[in-house]
């Protein structure tokens, strides 16, 4: 399914939790899904980074099974925005159902 | 070359050396994590390879969305210009002087010019000074933060496009064709300040 636009969110709250490294953030969202959101992979980077551009996330390296790996954690701004982006997806969530009907 | 090599050769196009190795890195170790889970599911190397690089999707695609986030190699060489014109003007306390003292020297020169009674000359330098002023005088001014950076960069490009029209009246639209160089720089130095952290930018980041 194609969700342009919805996946700075959707790592946000993959990372809620607990700090994670890439795979385990793409691992994670295609799980909680079902399989819907079926993403290509090479493109979680790409938003990762923009999010630590933007002070939502934030990243360290630590050892993993003798190799070094690049865990990123939520910081306070991240979370204010997944809460913002929550509210305005139940908005949008709710409207779109009202239009279209229950499923 | 492997087809994982092609698509992280493919991913990493344009990217500033830094930021390509970057890549690799987070890349390498994704790929490696994607072919350890394939093997632990019972795939045969082959296929475990083949598996964790369609998973990764179009390397074309993830191209484009890293240039939009990393330094390509054309910011970083603006970058590296920069800052080496800064250290090259900074570091020699005689450079320092003579392009501080140019503003002087034409505002002096417009002053002499006027009362000589060559105004079209001593509108020229008038216009010349004040806008050499704004620009040299920038590294010496208190402008730390984004905000004061967007303001002294509006204030620079209405100087500029003000002492264009002063000078040369109704034809200088004809020599703003010459300013796109500026513009170039300007859009290029704009991207660079959304890819990096502000508690990374180097001072010339600000002007």
């Amino acid at each position: 399914m194609n969700f342009k636009g919805a996946l700075p969110p959707l790592i946000l709250e993959a990372l809620e939790q607990e700090p994670s490294h890439g795979y385990r953030i793409a691992q994670r969202i295609k799980e909680r899904s079902q399989g819907v959101l079926d993403f290509k992979e090479g493109t979680l980077y790409p938003a990762l980074h923009k999010l630590e551009n933007d002070g939502l996330v934030a990243s360290y390296e630590e050892v993993e099974k003798g190799r070094p790996r690049r865990y990123y954690r939520i910081t306070k701004s991240g979370r204010g925005m997944l809460a913002k982006d929550r509210t305005e997806w139940r908005k949008l969530s709710s409207a779109v159902t009202m239009i279209l009907g229950e499923a | 070359m492997t087809e994982f090599e092609l698509w992280l050769k493919q991913a990493t196009r344009h990217l500033s050396k830094d930021s390509a190795a970057q890549v690799r890195s987070e890349i390498v170790e994704h790929y490696e994590s994607a072919r350890e889970t394939a093997l632990s599911r019972g795939a045969t190397p082959d296929e475990a390879d083949r598996q964790a690089v369609t998973d990764l999707g179009a390397a074309k695609a993830a191209n484009r969305q890293y240039r939009k986030v990393l330094l390509t190699s054309a910011e970083a060489r603006l970058l590296r210009q920069t800052k080496w014109e800064t250290r090259a003007v900074c570091s020699r306390p005689w450079l320092k002087r003579l392009v501080l003292s140019m503003p002087a020297v034409a505002l002096l020169g417009a002053a002499v010019f006027y009362f000589a009674g060559s105004i079209a000359i001593a509108k020229g330098l008038l216009a010349d000074g004040l806008a050499m002023a704004l620009i040299f005088a920038a590294p010496f001014l208190p402008i730390y933060t984004p905000s004061r950076s967007r303001i002294y960069r509006i204030v620079r490009c209405i100087a500029i496009f003000g002492a264009f029209g002063f000078v040369f009246g109704k034809s200088s639209w004809l020599l703003f064709s010459c300013l796109y160089p500026l513009a170039y720089i300007e859009w290029v130095r704009y991207s660079i300040r959304s890819k990096l952290p502000v508690s990374e930018w180097p001072k010339q980041l600000y002007l």
